[in-house]
């Protein structure tokens, strides 16, 4: 999943470890979140939503292709 | 005050107010048990006479597994206090370590049956548990 963490951190001036302190989480799961190493639970999503003040889908985007007819993930988008 | 950060920091990868507030909460809770232990293991190295006949000398080979309970409850106190993605990574090191653990205590139970006896088989699946926790854990930090 791509998010726009990074940019929404850095258009209000702060660093990691203050949006860590804001979300309650550590800066290493800040630092992981805006790499895309680890996408985060439900109600992390939610407090990330409401401290930006902006809906999760503004913030988070899909990247996994939906299901194919077989119920199973179709392949990625690849980039051009 | 807290919106006036300089842009040029915002990368710093300094631990945050919360990090370090747990990092202390576990220390605390940590490094006791590891003194205890300590205590505990000279006490017995001293006065246990592990290698005598005394019957109590059973007794005072467990001495030591009571501080590493204390250990374990640091380890567990700290897996409630962090936040769901450093659970992750503590646990997928400590299910290595597991994993090792187990494998090198059937290596160890087959080359007894084969004849191999060792003493120290016990402290050989321990060490290479725990080096498993450790490899695992810093390569998923890492990644």
């Amino acid at each position: 999943m791509n998010n726009r963490l990074k940019e929404l951190r850095e258009r209000h001036g702060w660093t990691q470890g203050g949006l860590a302190d804001r979300l309650g989480v550590s800066r290493q799961t800040v630092n992981a979140l805006e790499t895309g190493r680890y996408d985060p639970s439900l109600p992390l999503a939610f407090r990330i939503a409401a401290l930006f003040a902006q809906p999760i889908e503004a913030i988070f985007h899909p990247t996994e292709a939906p299901l194919d007819s077989s119920g199973l993930p179709g392949k990625p988008d690849l980039p051009l | 005050m807290d919106d006036q950060v300089m842009t040029s920091d915002l990368d710093r990868t300094s631990r945050s107010e919360g990090d370090r507030a747990r990092a202390r909460a576990y220390y605390w809770d940590f490094w006791p048990s590891m003194v205890a232990y300590g205590l505990t293991l000279t006490a017995v190295l001293i006065w246990g006479h592990l290698d005598g006949q005394s019957p109590s000398r059973y007794l005072w080979a467990l001495v030591p597994v009571l501080p590493m309970l204390w250990t374990v409850r640091a380890v567990m106190r700290h897996l409630t206090r962090i936040d769901d993605y450093q659970r992750l990574l503590l646990l997928k090191g400590l299910a290595v370590g597991f994993a090792v653990a187990m494998i090198a205590s059937i290596t160890m139970g087959f080359l007894g049956i084969a004849g191999l006896r060792t003493p120290a088989a016990g402290w050989i699946i321990f060490g290479t548990g725990m080096l498993g926790w450790l490899i695992a854990g810093n390569r998923a930090r890492t990644i």
